[in-house]
């Protein structure tokens, strides 16, 4: 069986002979990367600097939250605003596997920037399984380029170094709840954030109206499972699909985009099953989601597919 | 924000946790109880990478059950194949079309000289390979299958003869090999597990490593219990 104190005495050993310098990680707030920062920090301490890169597509209230919480873990860090150069670069994009490549492209320059100015010759990434086995390559197939696997340039500057590579989620929580880190049991999110939970171009408009539907879903959910009248799922989240349809909003037409609701019960993220919530919870998401964003969705439809044949995320 | 800060901060995290905890605990359970009665005899067992998306997983539940395990990519020669069994995994390789792709899976089928167990395309190749015929299945199945026992053999042994089991396969076996028996089936699927009637050569066309699928890491001890009987023979 996986052993996490194994696991964290053989990684602090591992490490000190492999990172012989100065090192930024690639922090999210996630499972998988304060897991990274809280074990090579242990080994090199200082020497280490986490970058937290707002691409202006993350959650509500998310860059702050991270902030703190890496600042309570007492890991070395920055926040670094780059959402304006994102918006860019993805203008007019709608490909999901465009999308990731040129945000994993983006993460690396954004992180080579500040490799050079703190000196470090090593990006750490928490880079698992999942992530390099769905993004492919020699005989094996691309279902999605991970932000931090297929989504990086050929020509980077830095030399990386990935820890949890061998690991599924369930044993990096292992370690995470060994090392007692607090984000230990927090829902997965993708890299590339809410820019591929919006089906088609990601603007600050489009990636706004599923941030709120995101929070809601979210919300509700986690509300529904404190009261014990569900499980907790895997991953819970809402998706901006760009489809347009009829609506009637105080007696009169509407006409506005829909709101697919995910969320999926999991072990590894390698298979998983759409969760079943309770109707009288989806209901309230429902209309919470359409009340409060009346001009723009008045339509939100809950996603019953598994993975395979689906995927967790949409893109 | 995450349930789980609010509930850090407001130091509710011990009744936050077990809602995830519960689904990690099944699987650790039933590997560890596996694991207590695992005689611990080193075995080593080969994943013979066909590019599959659940390989890494094959060789996740080996190593759960204590085997020494490694993943090799299906050109290396036979000569570096030293195992006690080999695992052939399924792959984005489609048999019917690409059969090449599949490397050296048909030298370690006739000459390893170790109990074979081949996964989806792993499966497909054996018979193809040995002379039966795969080909693109007329209801293709992804995701949640139910899988019926006809022959329990070794593999299946004390395990229910209904279970759920996590499929992902656009082919099939349509034709078995000679001296092979099929063992199992579902609603469109004839040949959903097959064995040679006296060689330990084995396929099913489900995903044992799936941790979807029921009972799969007893079908593995079944394989690991195979492989330890012949390599007392």
């Amino acid at each position: 069986m996986f052993n996490a104190d194994k696991f964290i005495e053989e990684q602090a050993k591992k490490l000190k002979t492999e990172v012989k310098g100065k090192a930024i990680i690639a922090a999210s707030g996630g499972v998988d990367s304060t897991v990274c920062a809280a074990l090579v920090s242990r080994a090199i301490g200082e020497s280490l600097l986490a970058v937290y890169v707002d691409t202006g597509f993350m959650r509500k209230g998310e860059t702050e939250s991270v902030d703190k919480m890496l600042r309570r873990l007492g890991v070395n860090h920055i926040v670094v605003d780059a959402s304006d150069e994102y918006f860019a670069a993805l203008k007019g994009v709608i490909d999901p596997e465009k999308k990731r490549k040129i945000i994993g492209e983006k993460f690396i320059r954004v992180f080579e920037r500040e490799a050079k100015k703190f000196g470090a010759e090593y990006l750490v990434q928490g880079t698992i399984a999942p992530d390099w086995i769905e993004s492919g390559g020699g005989l094996r197939d691309t279902i999605k380029s991970h932000h931090n696997v297929g989504g990086l340039p050929a020509d980077m500057d830095v030399k990386l170094v990935e820890p949890l590579r061998d690991l599924y989620k369930d044993e990096v929580r292992k370690v995470a709840r060994a090392l007692k880190i607090e984000v230990a049991e927090k829902q997965p999110f993708p890299g590339p954030a809410l820019a591929i939970r919006v089906m088609g171009e990601p603007t600050r408009e489009s990636v706004e109206i599923v941030r709120e539907a995101c929070a809601i879903v979210e919300e509700e959910i986690e509300k529904a499972s404190a009261a014990g009248k569900m499980k907790l799922p895997w991953q819970y989240f809402a998706v901006l699909l760009p489809v347009k349809s009829v609506g009637v909003q105080g007696d009169v037409r509407a006409y506005g985009y829909t709101i697919a609701v995910r969320a999926v019960d999991s072990v590894d993220a390698m298979s998983a099953v759409y969760s079943k919530i309770p109707h009288d919870v989806l209901d309230t998401i429902a209309s919470r989601i359409a009340n409060k964003m009346k001009e723009k969705v008045n339509r939100v439809v809950y996603d019953i597919t598994n993975k395979p044949p689906a995927t967790i995320e949409w893109e | 924000m995450s349930h789980f800060i609010y509930a850090f901060r407001e130091g509710r995290i011990s009744l936050a946790i077990p809602f995830e905890v519960t689904a990690n605990q099944r699987i650790a359970e039933s590997a560890d109880a596996l694991y207590s009665r695992a005689v611990h005899l080193t075995m080593r067992i080969l994943v013979i990478d066909n590019g599959g998306q659940w390989t890494h997983r094959e060789w996740r539940v080996l190593r759960d059950l204590n085997v020494e395990v490694e993943i090799v990519p299906n050109n290396t020669p036979l000569e570096k194949i030293k195992a006690d069994g080999l695992v052939l995994s399924g792959g984005a390789p489609r048999v019917g079309v690409d059969a090449q792709k599949m490397g050296m899976c048909g030298e370690y089928i006739d000459k390893s000289g170790v109990p074979v167990l081949g996964i989806c395309a792993g499966h497909q190749f054996m018979a193809s390979h040995l002379g039966g015929k795969a080909g693109p299945s007329k209801v293709p199945e992804f995701g949640k299958t139910m899988v019926t026992v006809d022959d329990e053999d070794e593999i299946f042994k004390g395990l229910p003869t209904e279970f759920v089991a996590w499929e992902s396969h656009n082919d099939e076996v349509t034709q078995l090999p000679p001296d092979f028996v099929s063992l199992a089936h579902s609603d469109n699927c004839a040949v959903q597990a097959m064995k040679h009637k006296t060689k330990p050569l084995y396929g099913l066309q489900f995903h044992p490593e799936v941790e979807n699928t029921d009972n799969g890491y007893e079908m593995f001890q079944a394989f690991i219990d195979i492989c330890q009987a012949h390599k007392k023979e």
